[in-house]
């Protein structure tokens, strides 16, 4: 079985008037079941308002189900007895830095999280030392987290969530707020976790670049999952992602572009070095035609 | 209206041991109906600077300009200088307070000593020009989505009708078409309306797509200061500082040392397309 698996999962939001009356009720996940297995780096992709964090929100308790069942490594998410536990599994990272980080010091604040289940204070450091190394913030653990970009501060952040020795991390826009050259740091450290640590990854995101090596993506729409695949299943389906007000990388769309141009470029092309190759191989055939 | 920034120099913590310059020395004249779009790393100095150019901040040294008059002299009316020059600040929709979407509106221009009747018709204008629908005006602003929320709080800044807007970041958080619908909206307002408009962003494609001069900040300096095409042709400097160019630049790039015939000067996805396709002989 899965590191995570949910099956049927609903839930609800509930409406209520300044009396306190039910008003309405919108079903913000509706009959999600996913299998996600023990490092396997998942994104999921949805515009605003299609339920991808509501559902992020269940995978380490902090919403529970309105139906159905969320397990996280074996335990349902409503025992409240293994509610310690599931949170120490799943570990969650938020879009704004500054409201993830607490500590005065860098190593303070990643050590925090493992103090607090009460970690002995030898181990307390050793963790707090692989965790920024594996995230490449070691040399700025005597810093204070004021002084860090949005990046550096991002990658803190994912510190302290993997000093708790997660086996799996879940990533709700961690780049948002991030400038190209943060963003770019926070991906690399999210995928070195991933390919190093086997640690599973499930990473929300509105940026299509970010998710081209993730293993599977799954697409949400009004709740539901409603496209699921590769990355290249997925991207090779320009025209439906774009009914779903979402997008393609850009050389996946320039690539797309040449197609509908007349070229004979292969479909769902995902990296530069992808479109480039295929156009230099269109390129000779085109002189070998000559 | 011209803005003209003369040797602005602004410092933090002044006088303590803390000391930093957040800008140095940066000079620039923005001119009635520009599309500029404004970028650098975080901590780069652009929210600094964006907060001079309507009188938040005030320069340490050097002095800004708008319409003639220097902002810094005394007496000088800053009121009616934040209506000119109207600020969106990032995640707008923060600062939402009223009980109606209308009546959100409506408070800048009223507060600006317009009558209630006047008023109520710029905060008209300003929700329809940012494609809000009249359903929603007397709806709580807490109740919309968020990219309505943040376009109710762009309107609120339109309502004051300023001649240059300046937007820090506003697609942050909107999901690919909600990003997309919103520049196309402020692309509209300066075309239409002759608007000035300052875009702060971190997405190369986007200023690449929308805005024709670029300014980069990088250490409180104003680093570049040139036409779009221009400022990406110096893509390794600005990845040295945190930034990169459009994605179809690198594209180009490779194209080109791979020996195809194409120019490497495109930053915008159809330009992209369009070269490459002249390179095989075809075209749209």
């Amino acid at each position: 079985m899965g590191i995570i698996k949910t099956s049927k999962l609903i839930f609800d939001y509930i409406r209520r008037d300044e009396e306190g009356n039910v008003e309405g009720i919108t079903r913000a996940v509706d009959e999600v079941s996913l299998d996600i297995r023990q490092g396997e780096f998942v994104a999921i992709l949805g515009h605003n308002g299609s339920g991808k964090s509501t559902f992020a929100k269940h995978l380490n308790a902090i919403l529970y189900p309105t139906e159905g069942t969320v397990l996280v490594d074996g335990n349902d998410t409503t025992d409240d007895e293994k509610i310690w536990e599931i949170r120490q599994c799943a570990g969650m990272v938020f879009q704004n830095p500054d409201n993830q980080i607490i500590g005065q010091v860098v190593e303070e604040d990643v050590g925090f999280g493992p103090e607090n289940m009460g970690v002995p204070t030898k181990e307390i450091w050793e963790r707090v030392e692989e965790s920024l190394k594996a995230v490449g913030m070691w040399s700025y653990r005597k810093h204070s987290p004021n002084k860090l970009s949005g990046g550096q501060k991002q990658r803190v952040s994912i510190a302290g969530v993997i000093a708790m020795h997660p086996k799996c991390i879940v990533l709700d826009e961690p780049t948002a707020m991030l400038d190209p050259i943060g963003r770019k740091e926070v991906i690399r450290a999210v995928r070195a976790l991933n390919d190093v640590e086997k640690i599973t990854v499930i990473l929300i995101t509105h940026n299509m670049e970010e998710v081209v090596h993730a293993d599977r993506i799954f697409v949400m729409e009004k709740g539901k999952v409603c496209m699921s695949g590769t990355p290249k299943e997925i991207f090779s389906q320009v025209e439906a992602l774009q009914a779903l007000r979402l997008d393609v990388p850009e050389v996946t769309l320039l690539a797309h572009e040449l197609r509908r141009g007349g070229l004979d470029v292969p479909r769902g092309i995902l990296t530069r070095k992808e479109l480039v190759d295929a156009l230099v191989q269109l390129s000779k055939g085109k002189a070998d035609v000559e | 209206m011209k803005l003209i920034a003369d040797h602005v120099t602004y410092q933090y913590n002044k006088g303590t041991e803390q000391e930093i310059y957040a800008l140095k020395d940066v000079n620039f004249v923005i001119r009635p109906g520009e599309f500029i779009g404004l970028i650098g790393h975080t901590g780069s100095g652009k929210s600094t600077l964006v907060q001079h150019l309507n009188g938040l901040l005030m320069p340490d040294a050097g002095t800004i300009y708008f319409d003639g008059e220097d902002i810094t002299e005394k007496g000088y009316d800053k009121k009616k200088l934040r209506s000119k020059v109207g600020l969106v600040f990032q995640y707008p929709e923060h600062q939402l307070f009223e009980e109606t979407v209308f009546a959100d509106v409506c408070f800048g221009p009223k507060n600006m000593g317009l009558s209630r009747k006047e008023a109520e018709l710029k905060a008209y204008e300003a929700l329809k020009k940012v494609g809000v629908e009249e359903i929603y005006f007397d709806q709580s602003p807490f109740d919309l989505s968020g990219g309505q929320k943040r376009r109710v709080a762009i309107a609120g800044v339109l309502a004051m009708q300023p001649e240059i807007l300046v937007l820090d970041e506003p697609t942050a958080g909107l999901d690919p078409k909600g990003r997309k619908e919103l520049l196309e909206r402020i692309r509209k307002l300066r075309e239409k309306d002759g608007i000035t408009v300052i875009l702060v962003s971190h997405s190369m494609e986007d200023v690449a797509e929308y805005v024709d001069r670029i300014m980069v900040m990088n250490e409180g300096r104003l680093l570049y200061d040139a036409p779009t095409k221009e400022v990406f042709s110096h893509y390794k400097e600005l990845e040295e500082i945190g930034l990169m160019a459009p994605q179809v630049t690198y594209v180009m790039r490779d194209l080109e040392e791979a020996g195809l015939p194409v120019s490497t000067e495109a930053t915008t996805l159809t330009q992209a397309r369009d070269e490459i396709l002249k390179a095989f002989g075809r075209k749209m």
